[in-house]
């Protein structure tokens, strides 16, 4: 016997807190999965829109996979998982995002050159299936999102935020406002990062933020020690891990971030401030060209066999082939 | 008197309404999955009236603010007006070293549970949300706080500390602390009306054994060692939780295993004890059937766990200078016999002396299961912490003790 339980509320007007049901992702690659995850471990449903019904299916195979790992590592129990993937649908039908209150673009451009036109298409297609009360955000770090927001009807909605990889375990979230960007925007940003324990940094719009900005520099210096033979791929990962205390170093953080991606940051920068330091190094354009993605393609500047990072043995300026 | 009793959890609401002293439940219920989707209610009357209501359900205010609606209902309710609720009394896990007694609740006690949210991040925030949401509801009605953690405040310094730096026990309140002590002081209060002796004359050792479990020795009436801890990790083994573990060991796992500090509590908490040795079930129910089967990782831990009580219970008789009764309560402890045949069997030569048809043949009932010749006496006794949580709630305003 099911009743409603709206019939039973006392005299007083029911106050709404407000409470975040629903948040969209469009685009789950790697980023775009982790806030799915994200999302639906803290108890809100989790919808997520991707190119084709068979990359829905993959992803959610993906999904799958990944917390079938968490389980193995101890970090996640049968139950929660269950509970976990009863939040999460996806589509490739951009209405599974109507009733959301917040949909994050976090696309993953496969294409040369700025993503900027196609992000502004997926900010298009958000506005025309969301109420207007529904905020749309962008993952990018790197683009601006006065320029991407500029296609929306209602601008006051737009507002950056950049989670950094891994999410699971970096605990501060880039927030980027645009001078458009309403109150109410940034109140329903903050409550979903309170429900999801993040902090916010709230920065002035700007490309590369904080974290992109430093570490493009970091990685471009390190591929120029490594092209004068100063010292090999582990030996800089190394030292730089143990003297800072960073989770990895730049060539570890690059292959994780895959190579494709902080190319595209680095053209970003250079493109905007015009600085030498953000020019993309020679040897990351060489190992792109050559399809050496990255861990996710199993080679980068290391080769990744069976979830271990193995150094390569040839030499590195020959892109570890032996000649 | 009607009392509402309350026990919030991080995304539940267990309530029970009482009229007192008379003890009955007039009704009672669980609001579930609060913040999240498919919430409910749960709702039963003492008549059978039974209603699962759905919808949706915010956060603790809103799902407090439903039950008195459903209790104020035509349909489901017991009660005309809210003025009819004289009082609302509140499980409150951790009253760290400030709250021996429950106490009437003011501005003062809610400040202080406040800053002892560290103690307990887990259970305290619900359960001030719970003081919270019947304050802005219900400002007129009196509250009271019944604290897991203060029937063990009487336990002597050697006892609680832990033999590290006495700094950190200053300077964080790193100590034992002791859980589940509204059960503990029910069935110890229960076994000495049973066996009709003042309280002052006996030696109790009180085994609390559910999904959570621990165990207390009650000396003169006062629990003076418990086996929980300062977190409800430690001592004997859970169904989902280690219980007493070489702190050495975790620092071996973290570093083997290479997780971090989240994961590792995940780990101690929620895969390990009867779940992770069995690797059945964290259900007692489940991994005796497989036992029966055959499985040899099932009757393991059942050893395991029946060895660890065992244990327990010689070392409190130890502490107490020997022992006059033993306690079983709890989900476990009340309706399965192997865990109580098992967990005594040995202690003959302290005077232990179990009946076993006694011990089969009984469920859910208080009862005497040793042989009539056995000095110490082994009790099953139901335990009823909402009851306590009403009984003090009503002593307290009854008697006017918070006014004194």
């Amino acid at each position: 016997m099911k009743e409603r339980l709206e019939d039973f509320s006392l005299g007083k007007k029911m106050i709404k807190q407000g409470g975040l049901q629903k948040i969209g992702v469009v685009g789950a690659g790697s980023t775009g999965k982790e806030i799915v995850r994200l999302v639906a471990r803290k108890g809100i449903e989790a919808v997520f829109v991707d190119i084709s019904e068979e990359r829905v299916q993959e992803v959610m195979k993906l999904l799958n996979e990944q917390l079938d790992t968490k389980i193995n590592r101890w970090g996640l129990t049968e139950g929660e998982k269950r509970a976990m993937l009863s939040r999460i649908h996806g589509s490739a039908d951009y209405s599974i995002l109507k009733g959301c209150n917040i949909v994050i673009e976090a696309i993953n451009s496969k294409k040369p050159g700025t993503s900027l036109e196609e992000r502004k298409k997926v900010f298009q297609k958000i506005e025309a299936v969301v109420s207007p009360e529904t905020t749309i955000a962008s993952n990018t770090a790197t683009l601006m999102i006065s320029e991407i927001s500029s296609v929306l009807k209602h601008k006051e909605r737009a507002i950056g935020l950049h989670f950094i990889l891994p999410i699971d375990h970096v605990k501060v979230v880039e927030v980027v406002k645009t001078v458009s960007t309403s109150d109410p925007t940034i109140n329903c940003i903050s409550k979903f990062l309170k429900m999801t324990e993040r902090q916010m940094v709230e920065v002035q719009e700007s490309p590369g933020n904080i974290n992109t900005r430093i570490m493009v520099p970091l990685i471009n210096e390190a591929c120029a020690i490594l092209l004068e033979g100063v010292a090999d791929v582990a030996q800089i990962d190394k030292t730089i891990k143990s003297s800072t205390g960073l989770l990895n170093g730049p060539f570890e953080m690059a292959d994780t971030i895959g190579l494709d991606k902080v190319l595209k940051w680095m053209e970003n920068l250079y493109r905007e401030f015009g600085e030498i330091r953000f020019k993309p190094s020679p040897f990351i354009k060489r190992l792109v060209r050559a399809g050496m993605l990255g861990r996710r393609v199993g080679e980068g500047f290391y080769l990744y066999k069976d979830g271990k990072r193995i150094q390569k043995k040839g030499n590195i300026l020959h892109l570890g082939r032996s000649i | 008197m009607k009392i509402i009793v309350l026990n919030c959890g991080s995304s539940s609401i267990k309530y029970q309404l009482f009229d007192m002293p008379s003890q009955q439940v007039i009704a009672k219920g669980l609001v579930d999955k609060i913040g999240l989707k498919g919430s409910l209610i749960d709702h039963e009357r003492e008549d059978g009236a039974h209603a699962i209501l759905e919808g949706e359900i915010l956060d603790h205010k809103q799902g407090i603010e439903y039950v008195l609606g459903v209790l104020l209902s035509e349909k489901y309710g017991s009660i005309k007006e809210l003025e009819e609720i004289d009082a609302v009394g509140h499980r409150v896990v951790h009253g760290g070293e400030r709250y021996g007694e429950s106490v009437r609740i003011n501005e003062s006690v809610t400040n202080t549970l406040e800053e002892m949210i560290d103690l307990a991040p887990l259970h305290n925030p619900p359960n001030l949300d719970g003081i919270n949401a019947i304050t802005e509801l219900l400002p007129e009605v009196p509250q009271v706080g019944v604290f897991d953690t203060a029937f063990h405040q009487t336990m002597p310094k050697h006892s609680f500390l832990y033999g590290i730096p006495y700094s950190l026990y200053k300077k964080h309140g790193v100590r034992r602390y002791g859980f589940h002590g509204s059960s503990h002081k029910f069935v110890s209060k229960k076994a000495a009306e049973f066996l009709n002796k003042p309280m002052s004359e006996l030696n109790i050792i009180t085994c609390h054994l559910g999904n959570g479990a621990s165990i207390a020795a009650i000396q003169k009436g006062k629990s003076i060692d418990t086996s929980m801890g300062m977190t409800p990790i430690e001592g004997l083994i859970m169904g989902t939780r280690s219980g007493d573990l070489d702190i050495g060991a975790l620092f071996h796992i973290i570093k083997k295993e290479k997780i971090d500090l989240a994961t590792a509590n995940t780990l101690i908490n929620k895969h390990s004890g009867m779940l992770g040795i069995s690797g059945v079930s964290s259900d007692m129910r489940d991994i005796e059937k497989a036992a029966e089967e055959g499985n040899e990782r099932a009757q393991c831990s059942l050893k395991m766990y029946q060895y660890r009580i065992k244990k327990y219970i010689g070392s409190y008789a130890a502490a107490m200078g020997g022992v006059d009764t033993i306690v079983f309560t709890g989900g476990i402890g009340e309706n399965d016999w192997l865990t109580r045949q098992n967990s005594v069997q040995g202690l003959e030569f302290m005077g232990v002396e179990l009946d076993k048809s006694k011990n089969t043949g009984m469920r859910g009932k208080t009862m005497d299961i040793s042989t009539d010749s056995s000095k110490v006496k082994i009790l099953v006794i139901p335990t009823n912490e909402e009851l306590v949580i009403a009984s003090d709630t009503f002593e307290i305003l009854d008697k006017g003790l918070d006014k004194l």
